[in-house]
């Protein structure tokens, strides 16, 4: 029992005494060629390993396509201005839109319109503002958001991909002489014939406060108009 | 010559099926789906939706979460950047439209960012003021610092310089049109609201060089919608 008892401590303190070393793990292949390869007493090592065969091709180099993003709407509108206390009349604009998310874009506009007269100005045959100053031009920054997202069906054959959106924003209008700051918001309806093209159909107010009547009010705008626009 | 002559990427289904929708929206009716391990090729991008043909010559539209599962032809997985908190932090043009004021006058501005860094953004900003007694242009370019781009309320201080048109209203006599230059220091907070779009309000200082025997100093607050891609 004694000199079991002894055997066993003997190996303990044995492998006391060798210590980590019965532990360690011999270097793997290449990690020794590393190793060798760092230290002057192995020349040889830097020289390329033997291959058996020389390849001979030629490395090809791989071109990914990247994929298209087709999120930029660029186009134009025409239609009818109802500019308060001046009569309806023609308006056109060019448009940008940039579609942020399946459900949100922002776009920016400008357009122009020439204001018809008063009645006032019909009646007394009194002009209030000179011509040059009945050119109404207008900018919009806006955000837009699809609220009916849908399709359209022409026929048994053809389906469309359309929106009924919600449109909003702020912008400035020149007219009578005068800058004014202008909220807009409104309403469309955007269909897709083909993936690149859209057709629009809007209807917007610009309302922004002018004393050109007189008094200082707010101005009520409201702009009717059809457009197409581009996908890039 | 490239190895690969096709004109659009190639992508092959790795889970157990891929929808196609008619659409490139989630309400649209799925018409299709590809099987896994069949190929097909990206056509285009749309927001978070792509335009897919498979071999078979079927088109459709696949989510952009759907194609995350997917893999190119060498079996790696395929990844793209998407709209969400980790494109919030690290993104590299970011835009946006703001309403505010300029020394008291109504101001409608716009921007355009570009990030050198997750942090550091070089921005353009071009605003239009509308005010009792003048009108007005501001072109303004500087450098912003965004302390925590990964916040989801993240605050970012502004410095740069610019250029200030004034035109006084034509009722003011003996009033010039003047052209000054500006420098500006600002603090502001992004707030991101979800997918690409983020809230953004801005207090800057413009120090007016005019020439005149002072300098103007004039503040200008803004506040409206951005977005980053």
């Amino acid at each position: 029992m004694e000199i079991r008892l002894c055997i066993l401590l003997l190996s303990f303190v044995a492998l006391g005494s060798s210590g980590c070393s019965v532990f360690h793990r011999h270097p793997k292949p290449d990690q020794g060629a590393e190793a060798d390869s760092n230290s002057e007493s192995m020349p040889d090592a830097d020289a390329p390993p033997p291959s058996v065969i020389e390849p001979q091709v030629e490395r090809r180099t791989v071109k990914v396509p990247t994929i298209h993003p087709s999120n930029v709407e660029l186009g134009a509108y025409y239609g009818e201005l109802s500019i308060q206390d001046f009569g309806a009349q023609p308006v056109a604009g060019v448009r940008l839109d940039y579609h942020i998310s399946e459900d949100f874009f922002a776009e920016a506009t400008y357009g122009r319109a020439k204001a018809g007269f008063t009645s006032f100005e019909t009646l007394s045959n009194i002009q209030l503002i000179s011509d040059a100053e009945r050119r109404f031009t207008y900018y919009n920054l806006s955000l837009g958001y699809n609220l009916l997202p849908g399709e359209v069906f022409i026929g048994r054959n053809l389906a469309m991909t359309s929106a009924f959106y919600m449109i909003g924003g702020i912008g400035a209008v020149k007219f009578a002489g005068d800058q004014n700051f202008t909220v807009n918001f409104g309403a469309g309806f955007r269909v897709l014939p083909t993936d690149w093209l859209a057709l629009h159909i809007d209807v917007q107010d610009l309302v922004f406060r002018s004393d050109v009547t007189g008094t200082e009010e707010l101005k009520n705008n409201l702009q009717a108009t059809i457009g197409a626009t581009v996908f890039f | 010559m490239p190895a690969s002559a096709r004109d659009y990427l190639q992508l092959f289904v790795a889970q157990p099926y891929l929808e196609l929708h008619t659409g490139p929206g989630r309400g649209y009716p799925v018409a299709q789906v590809v099987a896994r391990g069949e190929a097909f090729d990206v056509l285009m991008r749309r927001t978070e939706w792509f335009k897919v043909r498979t071999e078979r010559g079927v088109e459709g539209w696949a989510y952009e979460g759907d194609l995350m599962l997917t893999t190119l032809a060498d079996g790696t997985p395929f990844t793209i950047n998407l709209g969400d908190r980790a494109g919030f932090a690290s993104h590299r043009w970011e835009s946006g439209a703001f309403g505010g004021a300029y020394a008291g006058a109504t101001l409608i501005s716009a921007y355009q960012a570009l990030s050198l860094t997750d942090n550091l953004k070089v921005e353009v900003s071009a605003s239009q003021f509308l005010g009792n007694l003048s009108n007005g242009y501001l072109i303004d370019v500087g450098f912003s610092h965004v302390f925590m781009p990964e916040w989801r309320f993240s605050p970012f201080v502004t410095l740069g310089g610019g250029y200030e048109h004034v035109e006084p209203k034509p009722t003011l006599a003996q009033a010039l049109s003047a052209n000054n230059q500006t420098a500006y220091v600002g603090v502001g907070v992004r707030y991101y609201l979800g997918r690409r779009l983020f809230l953004r309000g801005e207090l800057r200082g413009h120090e007016v060089f005019t020439n005149q025997n002072s300098n103007e100093v004039k503040n200008e607050w803004k506040f409206g919608f951005a977005f980053f891609y």
